[in-house]
C-alpha cells in the first residue's frame, strides 16, 4: 500500500523536476566569473598572438614582419574578448 | 634564509631522487602537498557520504552544501546539459580550492603559485573541452570560429582572430589563478619582513595589514577556485550549446 503511495509520490516529483529542467536555460555566469575573465582575456590573447607570429616566423624565415602583424591581431582578439564578455554581462 | 619573499616557492626533493630516462620524477614538496590535498578531499567526503543523517552534522553539512554549490553553479552557467560533468568540474573546484587553503598555513607549500600547475589543469581542460565540442558537433563545432553577418571580405582576419582568442583560453584560465595566489603569497611575505625589520617600535602598521592581508587572502583562495570553475564551465557550455 505505502509502496504505491511512494510511487506516485515518486512520479509527481520526476514530473516536477522535468518542468524545472526545461524551464532552465544556459545563462552567462555570474558577474564575478565575467569580471575576472575580462582582465586575463586581453592580455593572454596578445600573449598568443606574439607567440604564433614568433614560431610562424621561425618557420618561414620572415624575421621581423609575421610577429608584428600578429601581434597586432592578438591586440584585435583581447579587445574582442573584452567586447564578447562585456555583452554577455549586459544580457 | 626567510629573508627572500620568493624563497617560499622554492621547490625541492624529499626523500631518494627517482629518475625516469631523462625526466627527473623525484617526490617533491609540491607532490606532497598535492597529495596532502587530495587526501583530505577524500576524507572530507567519505565522512561526509557516510552517515546521511536527516539533520546533518558539521561534515556532513560541509559536503551537501559544496555538492549543492557546485551543482548550482553549472546548472547556472552551463544548463542542464552540463550534468554529466559533475564529478569532472567538482574534483576540480574542490582541489584548487583545497590547494589554495593548504597554502594559507604558515610554513605549507602553495600548489597553485606554480604555473606549470594551473597550466597543465588548464590544458587539460582546453583539450577535454575541445574534444567534447567536437564529438558533440562534429566539424560544426568549427562554426565557433566563423560569427554570424560578418562581411565575406573581413572573413580571413576574423577567423584568425577567433582563433587565437579560442587558443588564449588556456593561457588567462592559467595565468589568472597561478598570478593571484604567487602575488598574494608574496605580498604576505614581504609584509611579514617588514614586521620583523622594524622591530617592536614600527611594526605594528604592517603587522595589523599582515592580519588583513591573511583575510583578503582566504577570500582570494576561494575566488579564484570558483574563478576556475566557472569559466570551465563557461567553455563547457560553449562546447555543448554552440550558438554563434
Amino acid at each position: 500500500m505505502s509502496e504505491d503511495k511512494f510511487k506516485t509520490r515518486l512520479k509527481i516529483a520526476k514530473n516536477k523536476a522535468k518542468i524545472h529542467k526545461d524551464q532552465e536555460t544556459a545563462q552567462s555566469g555570474s558577474n564575478m566569473g565575467t569580471a575576472f575573465k575580462m582582465s586575463t582575456e586581453l592580455v593572454s590573447a596578445v600573449a598568443v598572438g606574439t607567440i604564433i607570429g614568433f614560431i610562424l616566423d621561425n618557420w618561414f624565415g620572415t624575421k621581423p614582419w609575421l610577429i608584428l602583424i600578429f601581434f597586432f591581431v592578438g591586440v584585435a582578439a583581447g579587445i574582442m574578448n573584452v567586447v564578447k564578455t562585456a555583452k554577455k554581462m549586459q544580457k | 634564509m626567510a629573508a627572500n619573499p620568493m624563497y617560499q616557492f622554492n621547490v625541492y626533493r624529499i626523500g631518494p631522487e627517482i629518475k625516469l630516462g631523462d625526466v627527473d620524477i623525484s617526490f617533491t614538496n609540491a607532490s606532497l602537498f598535492m597529495v596532502i590535498s587530495t587526501l583530505a578531499i577524500l576524507l572530507v567526503f567519505n565522512l561526509g557520504a557516510k552517515k546521511k543523517s536527516l539533520i546533518p552534522d558539521k561534515i556532513q553539512l560541509l559536503a551537501e552544501l559544496s555538492y549543492s554549490f557546485v551543482s548550482k553553479m553549472i546548472s547556472d552557467t552551463a544548463g542542464t546539459k552540463a550534468k554529466p560533468y559533475f564529478s569532472f568540474i567538482f574534483s576540480l573546484f574542490m582541489f584548487v580550492l583545497f590547494c589554495n587553503m593548504f597554502g594559507m598555513i604558515p610554513y605549507s607549500f602553495t600548489v597553485t603559485s606554480h604555473i606549470i600547475v594551473t597550466f597543465v589543469l588548464a590544458a587539460f581542460i582546453f583539450i577535454g573541452v575541445t574534444i567534447i565540442g567536437f564529438i558533440k558537433h562534429g566539424l560544426g563545432y568549427l562554426k565557433l570560429f566563423v560569427p554570424s553577418g560578418v562581411p565575406m571580405v573581413l572573413l580571413p582576419l576574423i577567423v584568425v582572430i577567433e582563433i587565437i582568442s579560442y587558443l588564449s583560453r588556456p593561457i588567462s584560465l592559467s595565468v589568472r589563478l597561478f598570478a593571484n595566489m604567487m602575488a598574494g603569497h608574496t605580498m604576505m611575505k614581504v609584509f611579514g619582513g617588514f614586521v620583523v625589520s622594524l622591530g617592536v617600535v614600527g611594526g605594528w602598521l604592517p603587522l595589523s595589514f599582515s592580519v588583513a592581508l591573511t583575510g583578503l587572502e582566504i577570500l582570494v583562495a576561494f575566488l579564484q577556485a570558483y574563478v576556475f570553475a566557472i569559466l570551465t564551465c563557461i567553455y563547457l557550455n560553449d562546447a555543448l550549446n554552440l550558438h554563434h
